[in-house]
Protein backbone atom coordinates (compact mmCIF):
# COMPACT_ATOMS: atom_id res chain seq x y z
CA UNK A 1 0.00 0.00 0.00
CA UNK A 2 1.45 3.14 -1.02
CA UNK A 3 -0.95 5.68 0.54
CA UNK A 4 0.62 9.18 1.03
CA UNK A 5 1.68 9.69 4.60
CA UNK A 6 0.31 13.21 5.97
CA UNK A 7 2.19 14.34 9.41
CA UNK A 8 1.42 18.10 10.65
CA UNK A 9 4.11 19.88 11.84
CA UNK A 10 1.91 22.83 13.23
CA UNK A 11 1.10 23.36 16.65
CA UNK A 12 -2.02 21.42 17.69
CA UNK A 13 -5.07 23.66 16.64
CA UNK A 14 -7.63 24.84 18.95
CA UNK A 15 -10.24 22.59 17.83
CA UNK A 16 -8.12 19.28 18.23
CA UNK A 17 -7.32 20.90 22.01
CA UNK A 18 -10.87 20.79 22.49
CA UNK A 19 -11.20 17.31 21.46
CA UNK A 20 -8.74 16.26 23.75
CA UNK A 21 -9.93 17.53 26.72
CA UNK A 22 -13.44 16.51 25.89
CA UNK A 23 -11.61 13.03 25.15
CA UNK A 24 -9.53 13.11 28.77
CA UNK A 25 -13.33 13.95 30.50
CA UNK A 26 -14.91 11.33 29.71
CA UNK A 27 -11.75 8.77 30.63
CA UNK A 28 -12.33 10.77 33.79
CA UNK A 29 -15.61 9.85 34.10
CA UNK A 30 -14.92 6.06 33.28
CA UNK A 31 -12.40 6.12 35.95
CA UNK A 32 -14.84 7.43 38.29
CA UNK A 33 -17.35 4.79 37.18
CA UNK A 34 -14.79 1.68 37.46
CA UNK A 35 -14.59 3.24 40.76
CA UNK A 36 -17.89 3.10 42.02
CA UNK A 37 -18.04 -0.04 40.21
CA UNK A 38 -15.52 -1.81 42.56
CA UNK A 39 -17.05 -0.30 45.46
CA UNK A 40 -19.25 -2.54 48.35
CA UNK A 41 -22.12 -4.06 45.60
CA UNK A 42 -25.26 -1.78 46.03
CA UNK A 43 -27.21 -4.87 45.23
CA UNK A 44 -28.76 -8.35 46.70
CA UNK A 45 -29.28 -11.24 44.18
CA UNK A 46 -32.35 -13.19 44.89
CA UNK A 47 -33.53 -16.90 44.30
CA UNK A 48 -37.13 -18.63 45.00
CA UNK A 49 -36.94 -20.08 48.80
CA UNK A 50 -37.40 -23.69 47.14
CA UNK A 51 -33.98 -23.21 45.11
CA UNK A 52 -31.41 -25.00 47.51
CA UNK A 53 -28.33 -22.93 46.24
CA UNK A 54 -27.10 -20.30 48.60
CA UNK A 55 -24.15 -19.33 47.10
CA UNK A 56 -23.50 -18.86 43.43
CA UNK A 57 -20.09 -18.15 41.16
CA UNK A 58 -20.23 -14.65 39.16
CA UNK A 59 -19.84 -16.65 36.56
CA UNK A 60 -22.87 -19.19 36.38
CA UNK A 61 -25.26 -15.83 37.11
CA UNK A 62 -23.79 -13.83 34.52
CA UNK A 63 -24.90 -17.26 32.06
CA UNK A 64 -27.86 -17.84 33.49
CA UNK A 65 -28.38 -13.47 32.83
CA UNK A 66 -27.41 -14.28 28.96
CA UNK A 67 -28.97 -17.25 29.07
CA UNK A 68 -26.10 -19.42 28.09
CA UNK A 69 -27.47 -21.10 30.98
CA UNK A 70 -30.82 -22.29 30.76
CA UNK A 71 -30.77 -25.08 33.89
CA UNK A 72 -29.77 -24.84 37.48
CA UNK A 73 -27.99 -27.82 38.48
CA UNK A 74 -30.91 -29.82 39.61
CA UNK A 75 -32.11 -29.03 36.27
CA UNK A 76 -35.39 -26.60 36.86
CA UNK A 77 -35.12 -23.91 34.01
CA UNK A 78 -33.55 -20.92 35.08
CA UNK A 79 -35.55 -17.47 35.04
CA UNK A 80 -33.60 -14.38 35.54
CA UNK A 81 -35.53 -11.41 35.87
CA UNK A 82 -33.04 -7.67 34.96
CA UNK A 83 -34.24 -4.38 36.28
CA UNK A 84 -35.38 -1.39 33.84
CA UNK A 85 -32.73 0.03 32.21
CA UNK A 86 -32.41 3.20 33.82
CA UNK A 87 -32.79 1.70 37.62
CA UNK A 88 -29.10 2.39 39.23
CA UNK A 89 -29.46 -1.04 40.42
CA UNK A 90 -28.92 -2.40 37.18
CA UNK A 91 -26.04 -0.47 36.34
CA UNK A 92 -24.92 -1.80 39.74
CA UNK A 93 -25.26 -5.39 38.98
CA UNK A 94 -24.28 -4.73 35.11
CA UNK A 95 -20.70 -3.46 36.33
CA UNK A 96 -20.48 -5.80 38.90
CA UNK A 97 -21.36 -9.52 37.72
CA UNK A 98 -21.80 -8.96 33.82
CA UNK A 99 -19.00 -6.97 33.91
CA UNK A 100 -20.20 -5.32 31.14
CA UNK A 101 -22.25 -1.89 30.79
CA UNK A 102 -25.96 -1.50 30.55
CA UNK A 103 -25.46 -0.59 27.25
CA UNK A 104 -23.01 -2.98 25.88
CA UNK A 105 -25.99 -5.24 27.73
CA UNK A 106 -28.97 -4.01 26.01
CA UNK A 107 -26.63 -4.13 22.64
CA UNK A 108 -25.86 -7.91 22.74
CA UNK A 109 -29.92 -8.40 23.63
CA UNK A 110 -30.68 -6.59 20.62
CA UNK A 111 -28.10 -8.35 18.81
CA UNK A 112 -29.66 -11.70 20.06
CA UNK A 113 -34.01 -10.39 19.34
CA UNK A 114 -33.58 -9.03 15.91
CA UNK A 115 -31.73 -12.09 14.52
CA UNK A 116 -34.01 -14.15 15.80
CA UNK A 117 -31.81 -15.59 18.65
CA UNK A 118 -33.08 -15.10 21.93
CA UNK A 119 -35.10 -13.14 24.27
CA UNK A 120 -33.59 -11.14 27.01
CA UNK A 121 -35.05 -11.59 30.54
CA UNK A 122 -38.22 -9.50 31.41
CA UNK A 123 -37.49 -5.86 32.81
CA UNK A 124 -39.26 -5.55 35.95
CA UNK A 125 -40.14 -1.73 37.19
CA UNK A 126 -39.08 -2.27 40.67
CA UNK A 127 -37.54 -4.44 43.89
CA UNK A 128 -41.10 -5.18 44.61
CA UNK A 129 -41.77 -6.25 41.42
CA UNK A 130 -38.56 -8.72 41.37
CA UNK A 131 -39.75 -9.98 44.97
CA UNK A 132 -42.87 -10.92 43.43
CA UNK A 133 -41.39 -12.80 40.21
CA UNK A 134 -38.80 -14.46 41.98
CA UNK A 135 -41.41 -16.23 44.60
CA UNK A 136 -43.77 -17.07 42.10
CA UNK A 137 -41.20 -19.12 39.70
CA UNK A 138 -39.49 -21.31 41.62
CA UNK A 139 -35.87 -21.25 38.90
CA UNK A 140 -35.86 -17.52 39.07
CA UNK A 141 -33.26 -15.01 39.95
CA UNK A 142 -33.40 -11.23 40.33
CA UNK A 143 -31.66 -8.45 41.96
CA UNK A 144 -32.98 -5.74 44.39
CA UNK A 145 -31.36 -2.79 45.94
CA UNK A 146 -29.76 -3.64 49.61
CA UNK A 147 -33.13 -1.24 51.19
CA UNK A 148 -35.65 -3.56 49.28
CA UNK A 149 -38.03 -5.84 51.55
CA UNK A 150 -37.46 -9.67 50.75
CA UNK A 151 -40.71 -11.34 51.74
CA UNK A 152 -39.60 -15.19 51.95
CA UNK A 153 -37.34 -14.69 49.08
CA UNK A 154 -33.81 -15.77 49.73
CA UNK A 155 -30.62 -13.77 49.07
CA UNK A 156 -27.82 -15.88 47.78
CA UNK A 157 -23.85 -14.51 47.71
CA UNK A 158 -21.81 -14.25 44.43
CA UNK A 159 -18.39 -15.64 44.75
CA UNK B 1 -52.90 -35.40 23.87
CA UNK B 2 -54.73 -32.42 25.16
CA UNK B 3 -53.67 -33.36 28.57
CA UNK B 4 -50.04 -33.88 27.14
CA UNK B 5 -50.32 -30.12 25.90
CA UNK B 6 -50.89 -28.94 29.93
CA UNK B 7 -48.15 -28.70 31.15
CA UNK B 8 -46.82 -26.45 27.73
CA UNK B 9 -49.88 -24.27 28.79
CA UNK B 10 -48.35 -23.42 32.18
CA UNK B 11 -45.16 -22.68 30.91
CA UNK B 12 -46.15 -20.65 28.49
CA UNK B 13 -48.42 -18.34 30.92
CA UNK B 14 -45.18 -18.43 32.70
CA UNK B 15 -43.04 -17.49 30.20
CA UNK B 16 -45.62 -14.34 29.42
CA UNK B 17 -44.56 -12.84 32.89
CA UNK B 18 -42.92 -9.82 32.09
CA UNK B 19 -43.83 -9.73 27.80
CA UNK B 20 -47.46 -9.01 26.41
CA UNK B 21 -50.59 -10.99 27.74
CA UNK B 22 -50.12 -13.19 25.20
CA UNK B 23 -46.93 -14.21 25.51
CA UNK B 24 -45.91 -13.21 22.56
CA UNK B 25 -42.86 -10.74 22.32
CA UNK B 26 -42.92 -8.06 19.41
CA UNK B 27 -40.07 -6.21 18.83
CA UNK B 28 -39.49 -3.88 15.56
CA UNK B 29 -37.18 -1.46 14.08
CA UNK B 30 -37.75 1.64 11.59
CA UNK B 31 -34.08 3.34 10.17
CA UNK B 32 -33.78 5.62 7.69
CA UNK B 33 -30.24 6.91 6.58
CA UNK B 34 -28.39 9.19 4.29
CA UNK B 35 -25.36 8.66 1.98
CA UNK B 36 -23.16 10.85 0.56
CA UNK B 37 -19.51 10.31 -1.37
CA UNK B 38 -17.24 12.80 -2.63
CA UNK B 39 -16.90 11.06 -5.89
CA UNK B 40 -17.84 7.31 -7.12
CA UNK B 41 -21.25 6.01 -6.40
CA UNK B 42 -21.55 3.78 -3.42
CA UNK B 43 -24.29 1.59 -2.45
CA UNK B 44 -26.96 3.98 -4.09
CA UNK B 45 -26.95 5.17 -7.71
CA UNK B 46 -26.66 8.86 -6.77
CA UNK B 47 -24.79 9.01 -3.99
CA UNK B 48 -22.62 11.79 -4.80
CA UNK B 49 -25.53 13.78 -5.13
CA UNK B 50 -26.62 12.45 -1.73
CA UNK B 51 -28.93 9.74 -1.49
CA UNK B 52 -32.04 8.92 0.92
CA UNK B 53 -32.16 5.14 -0.58
CA UNK B 54 -31.08 3.82 2.59
CA UNK B 55 -33.96 2.77 4.49
CA UNK B 56 -34.80 -0.69 6.53
CA UNK B 57 -38.02 -1.73 8.35
CA UNK B 58 -38.52 -4.95 10.71
CA UNK B 59 -40.66 -6.53 13.09
CA UNK B 60 -40.82 -9.76 14.78
CA UNK B 61 -42.82 -11.91 16.63
CA UNK B 62 -41.23 -14.60 19.24
CA UNK B 63 -43.41 -16.81 21.37
CA UNK B 64 -41.87 -19.06 24.03
CA UNK B 65 -43.88 -22.01 23.97
CA UNK B 66 -41.99 -24.36 26.42
CA UNK B 67 -39.19 -24.05 28.46
CA UNK B 68 -37.19 -25.53 25.76
CA UNK B 69 -39.48 -24.70 22.69
CA UNK B 70 -39.32 -20.94 21.01
CA UNK B 71 -41.24 -20.06 17.28
CA UNK B 72 -40.60 -16.91 15.85
CA UNK B 73 -40.77 -14.89 12.86
CA UNK B 74 -39.32 -11.29 11.19
CA UNK B 75 -40.70 -9.31 8.55
CA UNK B 76 -38.36 -7.12 6.88
CA UNK B 77 -38.36 -4.41 3.95
CA UNK B 78 -35.53 -2.45 2.92
CA UNK B 79 -34.22 -0.16 0.44
CA UNK B 80 -30.57 0.12 -0.51
CA UNK B 81 -30.34 1.90 -3.55
CA UNK B 82 -30.96 -0.72 -6.48
CA UNK B 83 -31.73 -3.62 -3.74
CA UNK B 84 -34.84 -4.01 -1.75
CA UNK B 85 -36.98 -1.91 -3.16
CA UNK B 86 -39.43 -2.07 -0.39
CA UNK B 87 -40.32 -5.97 -1.12
CA UNK B 88 -41.29 -7.21 1.96
CA UNK B 89 -40.49 -10.59 3.04
CA UNK B 90 -39.66 -13.00 6.08
CA UNK B 91 -35.99 -12.26 7.60
CA UNK B 92 -35.84 -15.66 9.59
CA UNK B 93 -38.90 -17.63 10.95
CA UNK B 94 -37.72 -20.77 13.00
CA UNK B 95 -38.96 -23.38 15.16
CA UNK B 96 -35.98 -23.90 18.12
CA UNK B 97 -36.15 -26.73 20.61
CA UNK B 98 -32.99 -26.96 23.30
CA UNK B 99 -32.82 -29.83 24.65
CA UNK B 100 -29.85 -29.39 26.82
CA UNK B 101 -27.71 -26.20 26.81
CA UNK B 102 -25.37 -28.15 24.69
CA UNK B 103 -27.93 -29.13 22.15
CA UNK B 104 -30.11 -27.40 20.75
CA UNK B 105 -32.18 -27.70 17.18
CA UNK B 106 -33.38 -25.35 14.86
CA UNK B 107 -35.22 -25.49 11.36
CA UNK B 108 -36.85 -22.89 9.07
CA UNK B 109 -35.01 -19.47 7.70
CA UNK B 110 -32.39 -18.90 10.22
CA UNK B 111 -29.44 -16.20 9.89
CA UNK B 112 -25.76 -17.46 9.07
CA UNK B 113 -23.50 -17.57 11.53
CA UNK B 114 -20.60 -16.20 10.05
CA UNK B 115 -17.65 -14.21 11.89
CA UNK B 116 -18.96 -12.38 14.82
CA UNK B 117 -21.32 -9.77 13.21
CA UNK B 118 -23.06 -11.36 9.98
CA UNK B 119 -26.28 -11.98 11.68
CA UNK B 120 -26.39 -8.34 12.57
CA UNK B 121 -25.44 -7.16 9.17
CA UNK B 122 -29.02 -5.25 8.76
CA UNK B 123 -29.66 -4.73 12.53
CA UNK B 124 -28.46 -1.32 13.55
CA UNK B 125 -29.11 -0.81 16.55
CA UNK B 126 -26.76 -3.89 17.55
CA UNK B 127 -23.92 -2.10 16.69
CA UNK B 128 -21.79 1.19 16.67
CA UNK B 129 -20.91 1.26 13.25
CA UNK B 130 -23.19 2.39 10.41
CA UNK B 131 -21.65 0.03 8.10
CA UNK B 132 -20.24 -2.65 9.62
CA UNK B 133 -17.02 -3.17 7.90
CA UNK B 134 -17.37 -4.19 4.05
CA UNK B 135 -14.65 -6.24 3.52
CA UNK B 136 -16.04 -9.20 5.75
CA UNK B 137 -19.23 -8.34 5.84
CA UNK B 138 -20.50 -6.47 2.44
CA UNK B 139 -23.77 -5.16 2.73
CA UNK B 140 -24.84 -5.44 -1.07
CA UNK B 141 -24.07 -9.26 -0.69
CA UNK B 142 -27.06 -9.25 2.39
CA UNK B 143 -29.41 -10.97 0.18
CA UNK B 144 -27.81 -14.20 -0.09
CA UNK B 145 -25.44 -14.22 2.76
CA UNK B 146 -27.14 -13.38 5.33
CA UNK B 147 -30.00 -16.28 5.83
CA UNK B 148 -30.39 -19.72 4.83
CA UNK B 149 -33.43 -22.25 4.69
CA UNK B 150 -32.76 -25.30 6.20
CA UNK B 151 -31.65 -26.38 9.81
CA UNK B 152 -29.05 -25.78 12.48
CA UNK B 153 -27.19 -27.08 15.37
CA UNK B 154 -26.34 -25.22 18.22
CA UNK B 155 -25.30 -25.34 22.04
CA UNK B 156 -22.36 -23.95 24.78
CA UNK B 157 -20.10 -26.66 25.98
CA UNK B 158 -18.65 -26.21 29.29
CA UNK B 159 -14.59 -26.57 29.16
CA UNK B 160 -14.48 -26.30 32.81
CA UNK B 161 -11.32 -24.28 34.04
CA UNK B 162 -10.67 -23.62 30.22
CA UNK B 163 -13.55 -21.52 29.60
CA UNK B 164 -16.29 -22.47 27.07
CA UNK B 165 -17.35 -23.08 23.40
CA UNK B 166 -19.98 -22.53 21.62
CA UNK B 167 -20.76 -24.58 18.56
CA UNK B 168 -23.50 -23.59 15.65
CA UNK B 169 -23.63 -26.59 12.92
CA UNK B 170 -26.34 -25.23 9.66
CA UNK B 171 -26.82 -26.77 6.39
CA UNK B 172 -29.66 -25.52 3.54
CA UNK B 173 -30.61 -23.65 0.48
CA UNK B 174 -30.03 -20.02 -0.29
CA UNK B 175 -33.07 -18.01 -1.29
CA UNK B 176 -32.35 -15.33 -3.91
CA UNK B 177 -34.76 -12.85 -4.59
CA UNK B 178 -34.35 -12.81 -8.61
CA UNK B 179 -36.04 -9.24 -8.31
CA UNK B 180 -32.59 -7.75 -6.83
CA UNK B 181 -30.72 -9.14 -10.10
CA UNK B 182 -29.71 -7.11 -12.94
CA UNK B 183 -31.20 -6.83 -15.44
CA UNK B 184 -28.60 -9.54 -17.03
CA UNK B 185 -29.09 -12.25 -14.58
CA UNK B 186 -31.81 -14.19 -14.00
CA UNK B 187 -33.23 -17.75 -11.98
CA UNK B 188 -30.32 -17.09 -9.59
CA UNK B 189 -30.80 -19.41 -7.04
CA UNK B 190 -28.52 -21.34 -4.38
CA UNK B 191 -28.80 -24.57 -3.89
CA UNK B 192 -26.60 -25.43 -1.03
CA UNK B 193 -25.21 -23.54 2.06
CA UNK B 194 -23.77 -25.74 4.84
CA UNK B 195 -21.05 -24.58 7.54
CA UNK B 196 -19.73 -24.45 11.21
CA UNK B 197 -19.05 -21.43 13.57
CA UNK B 198 -17.17 -22.49 16.48
CA UNK B 199 -16.49 -19.30 19.34
CA UNK B 200 -14.21 -20.05 21.94
CA UNK B 201 -14.74 -18.17 25.79
CA UNK B 202 -11.67 -18.57 27.63
CA UNK B 203 -11.11 -17.55 31.09
CA UNK B 204 -10.57 -14.41 30.66
CA UNK B 205 -13.33 -11.76 30.77
CA UNK B 206 -15.23 -10.51 27.90
CA UNK B 207 -12.65 -12.44 25.19
CA UNK B 208 -13.38 -14.78 22.60
CA UNK B 209 -11.87 -16.27 19.96
CA UNK B 210 -13.85 -18.10 16.94
CA UNK B 211 -13.24 -19.73 13.31
CA UNK B 212 -16.52 -20.00 10.90
CA UNK B 213 -16.57 -22.01 7.25
CA UNK B 214 -19.26 -22.39 5.06
CA UNK B 215 -19.38 -23.92 1.11
CA UNK B 216 -22.39 -22.84 -1.03
CA UNK B 217 -22.93 -22.71 -4.55
CA UNK B 218 -24.86 -20.04 -6.25
CA UNK B 219 -26.38 -21.07 -9.87
CA UNK B 220 -28.17 -18.82 -12.52
CA UNK B 221 -28.39 -17.60 -15.91
CA UNK B 222 -27.16 -14.67 -17.74
CA UNK B 223 -28.97 -13.26 -20.12
CA UNK B 224 -27.41 -10.44 -23.08
CA UNK B 225 -29.31 -8.54 -25.47
CA UNK B 226 -28.78 -9.64 -29.07
CA UNK B 227 -26.20 -6.40 -29.89
CA UNK B 228 -24.20 -7.90 -26.82
CA UNK B 229 -24.15 -11.67 -28.16
CA UNK B 230 -23.08 -9.89 -31.60
CA UNK B 231 -20.26 -7.83 -30.04
CA UNK B 232 -19.31 -11.05 -27.68
CA UNK B 233 -19.68 -13.03 -30.82
CA UNK B 234 -16.93 -10.89 -32.67
CA UNK B 235 -14.26 -10.29 -29.68
CA UNK B 236 -14.37 -14.07 -29.81
CA UNK B 237 -16.03 -14.51 -26.36
CA UNK B 238 -19.29 -16.39 -27.55
CA UNK B 239 -19.03 -19.39 -30.03
CA UNK B 240 -20.75 -18.42 -33.60
CA UNK B 241 -23.82 -20.41 -32.24
CA UNK B 242 -24.60 -18.95 -29.40
CA UNK B 243 -28.31 -18.65 -28.90
CA UNK B 244 -27.96 -18.24 -24.55
CA UNK B 245 -28.60 -18.04 -21.87
CA UNK B 246 -25.59 -18.54 -20.12
CA UNK B 247 -25.80 -20.87 -17.82
CA UNK B 248 -23.32 -20.13 -14.36
CA UNK B 249 -22.15 -22.08 -11.20
CA UNK B 250 -20.36 -19.97 -8.86
CA UNK B 251 -19.16 -22.40 -5.72
CA UNK B 252 -17.57 -20.68 -2.81
CA UNK B 253 -15.77 -21.51 -0.06
CA UNK B 254 -15.53 -18.55 2.76
CA UNK B 255 -13.70 -18.85 5.98
CA UNK B 256 -13.17 -16.36 8.58
CA UNK B 257 -10.90 -16.39 11.95
CA UNK B 258 -12.59 -13.67 14.64
CA UNK B 259 -11.35 -12.44 18.01
CA UNK B 260 -13.59 -9.72 20.09
CA UNK B 261 -13.18 -8.57 23.12
CA UNK B 262 -15.40 -6.87 25.44
CA UNK B 263 -15.43 -5.37 28.58
CA UNK B 264 -17.05 -3.34 30.43
CA UNK B 265 -17.67 0.27 28.04
CA UNK B 266 -15.05 -1.16 25.73
CA UNK B 267 -14.96 -3.19 22.69
CA UNK B 268 -12.13 -4.36 19.97
CA UNK B 269 -12.67 -6.98 17.43
CA UNK B 270 -10.86 -7.52 14.56
CA UNK B 271 -10.98 -10.49 11.76
CA UNK B 272 -9.51 -12.30 9.16
CA UNK B 273 -11.56 -13.64 6.06
CA UNK B 274 -10.41 -15.38 2.84
CA UNK B 275 -13.37 -15.98 0.29
CA UNK B 276 -12.44 -18.76 -2.58
CA UNK B 277 -14.63 -18.51 -5.63
CA UNK B 278 -14.56 -19.70 -8.87
CA UNK B 279 -17.15 -19.58 -11.79
CA UNK B 280 -17.73 -22.16 -14.36
CA UNK B 281 -19.90 -21.63 -17.39
CA UNK B 282 -21.72 -23.24 -20.40
CA UNK B 283 -19.45 -21.43 -22.29
CA UNK B 284 -15.58 -22.24 -21.19
CA UNK B 285 -14.56 -18.66 -22.10
CA UNK B 286 -16.71 -17.12 -19.50
CA UNK B 287 -15.28 -20.13 -16.89
CA UNK B 288 -13.27 -18.59 -13.91
CA UNK B 289 -10.27 -20.46 -12.40
CA UNK B 290 -10.12 -20.26 -8.54
CA UNK B 291 -10.05 -16.61 -7.43
CA UNK B 292 -8.62 -16.15 -3.28
CA UNK B 293 -9.52 -12.64 -1.74
CA UNK B 294 -8.34 -11.60 1.22
CA UNK B 295 -10.54 -9.21 3.91
CA UNK B 296 -9.49 -8.00 7.20
CA UNK B 297 -10.27 -5.08 9.80
CA UNK B 298 -9.19 -3.97 13.03
CA UNK B 299 -12.35 -2.12 15.23
CA UNK B 300 -12.67 -0.35 18.87
CA UNK B 301 -15.97 1.32 20.38
CA UNK B 302 -15.74 2.84 23.81
CA UNK B 303 -18.94 3.61 25.83
CA UNK B 304 -18.16 7.40 26.89
CA UNK B 305 -21.49 7.77 28.67
CA UNK B 306 -24.67 5.87 28.36
CA UNK B 307 -25.84 8.06 25.33
CA UNK B 308 -22.47 8.42 23.49
CA UNK B 309 -20.00 6.04 21.68
CA UNK B 310 -17.36 6.80 19.48
CA UNK B 311 -16.24 3.86 17.44
CA UNK B 312 -14.10 3.09 14.80
CA UNK B 313 -12.11 0.90 12.23
CA UNK B 314 -10.01 0.11 9.65
CA UNK B 315 -11.04 -2.66 6.79
CA UNK B 316 -9.35 -4.09 4.07
CA UNK B 317 -10.31 -5.89 0.84
CA UNK B 318 -8.24 -7.43 -1.33
CA UNK B 319 -9.84 -8.88 -4.35
CA UNK B 320 -7.08 -11.69 -4.92
CA UNK B 321 -4.22 -12.38 -3.35
CA UNK B 322 -2.11 -12.96 -6.28
CA UNK B 323 -2.86 -9.35 -7.27
CA UNK B 324 -2.90 -7.27 -4.36
CA UNK B 325 -1.64 -4.25 -6.38
CA UNK B 326 -3.47 -4.61 -9.45
CA UNK B 327 -0.70 -5.36 -11.64
CA UNK B 328 -2.45 -7.73 -13.20
CA UNK B 329 -5.89 -8.00 -15.30
CA UNK B 330 -8.91 -9.78 -13.08
CA UNK B 331 -7.89 -13.11 -13.07
CA UNK B 332 -9.50 -15.50 -16.01
CA UNK B 333 -9.65 -12.22 -18.07
CA UNK B 334 -9.57 -12.43 -22.18
CA UNK B 335 -6.00 -11.12 -23.34
CA UNK B 336 -5.64 -7.19 -23.95
CA UNK B 337 -7.52 -6.82 -20.65
CA UNK B 338 -5.97 -3.31 -18.87
CA UNK B 339 -5.03 -4.20 -15.23
CA UNK B 340 -6.73 -3.99 -12.30
CA UNK B 341 -5.37 -1.44 -11.27
CA UNK B 342 -7.21 0.34 -7.86
CA UNK B 343 -10.04 -1.92 -8.41
CA UNK B 344 -8.34 -4.64 -6.65
CA UNK B 345 -7.93 -3.43 -3.44
CA UNK B 346 -10.08 -1.08 -1.03
CA UNK B 347 -9.11 0.41 2.40
CA UNK B 348 -11.34 1.58 4.21
CA UNK B 349 -10.73 4.00 7.66
CA UNK B 350 -14.45 4.51 9.01
CA UNK B 351 -14.98 6.63 12.38
CA UNK B 352 -18.56 6.45 13.81
CA UNK B 353 -20.13 8.48 16.43
CA UNK B 354 -23.97 6.81 17.81
CA UNK B 355 -25.83 9.17 20.27
CA UNK B 356 -28.20 7.10 22.04
CA UNK B 357 -30.76 9.71 22.59
CA UNK B 358 -32.75 7.43 24.62
CA UNK B 359 -33.80 3.75 25.32
CA UNK B 360 -35.63 3.16 21.70
CA UNK B 361 -34.02 6.02 19.62
CA UNK B 362 -30.54 6.63 18.20
CA UNK B 363 -28.34 8.75 15.95
CA UNK B 364 -25.66 7.97 14.18
CA UNK B 365 -22.92 10.07 12.17
CA UNK B 366 -20.13 8.19 10.18
CA UNK B 367 -17.42 9.52 7.95
CA UNK B 368 -15.35 6.87 6.10
CA UNK B 369 -11.72 7.67 4.24
CA UNK B 370 -11.58 5.23 0.80
CA UNK B 371 -8.60 4.19 -0.95
CA UNK B 372 -9.02 1.80 -3.99
CA UNK B 373 -12.07 1.02 -5.79
CA UNK B 374 -12.45 -2.91 -4.97
CA UNK B 375 -15.93 -2.55 -3.33
CA UNK B 376 -17.51 -0.85 -5.71
CA UNK B 377 -20.26 -1.38 -8.40
CA UNK B 378 -19.48 -0.76 -12.19
CA UNK B 379 -22.95 -1.06 -12.56
CA UNK B 380 -23.65 2.13 -10.50
CA UNK B 381 -20.84 3.85 -12.03
CA UNK B 382 -21.97 4.37 -15.58
CA UNK B 383 -20.35 0.79 -16.31
CA UNK B 384 -16.95 2.38 -16.02
CA UNK B 385 -14.04 -0.01 -14.97
CA UNK B 386 -13.22 0.16 -11.55
CA UNK B 387 -9.56 0.96 -12.46
CA UNK B 388 -10.78 3.92 -14.10
CA UNK B 389 -12.78 5.59 -10.73
CA UNK B 390 -11.09 8.07 -8.63
CA UNK B 391 -8.82 5.92 -6.18
CA UNK B 392 -9.31 8.27 -3.24
CA UNK B 393 -12.78 9.18 -2.14
CA UNK B 394 -14.98 10.16 1.07
CA UNK B 395 -18.42 8.42 2.51
CA UNK B 396 -20.45 10.46 4.99
CA UNK B 397 -23.43 8.93 6.74
CA UNK B 398 -26.13 9.97 8.80
CA UNK B 399 -28.61 7.25 10.29
CA UNK B 400 -31.42 7.30 12.66
CA UNK B 401 -33.22 4.20 13.96
CA UNK B 402 -36.01 3.51 16.23
CA UNK B 403 -36.35 0.46 18.24
CA UNK B 404 -38.65 -1.34 20.53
Amino acid sequence: MTRPRQHSRHPTPRPTRRALLWSLLGLCTFAGQSARAESTPEFRVLVNPDNPVNSLSRDFVTDIFLKRTTRWHDGETTHPADQRADAAVRKSFSDTVLRRSVAAIKRYWQQRIFSGRDLPPPELDNDDAVVAYVLKHRGAIGYVTNSAKLGRAKSVSIQ
Amino acid sequence: MSLLALPAVARAEDAADGSSPLGIEIHGFVSQGFIKTTSNNYLAEDSTKGSFEFSEVGINFSKQLTDRMRVGMQLFTHDLGPLGNYRTRFDWFYLDYRFWDFLGVRAGRTKLPFGLYNENNDIDAARVPVLLPQSVYPVSNRDFLLAQTGGELYGIVPLAAAGSLEYRLYGGAIFYDTADATSTLSNVRGPYIFGARLMWQPPVEGLQLGASAQRLRLDGDAIFSAAQIAQLQMAGQLPSDFSGPLKFQIPATLGVASVEYSAHDLLLASEYSRWWVNLTSSVPSFSVPETVSERFYLMAAYHVTPWFTPGAYYSVLFQNIDNRKGDAPAYGSPPGTPPLGRGAYQHDLALTLRYDLNSFWLLKLEGHYMHGTAGLSSALNGNQPLSSLPEDWGVFLVKTTAYF
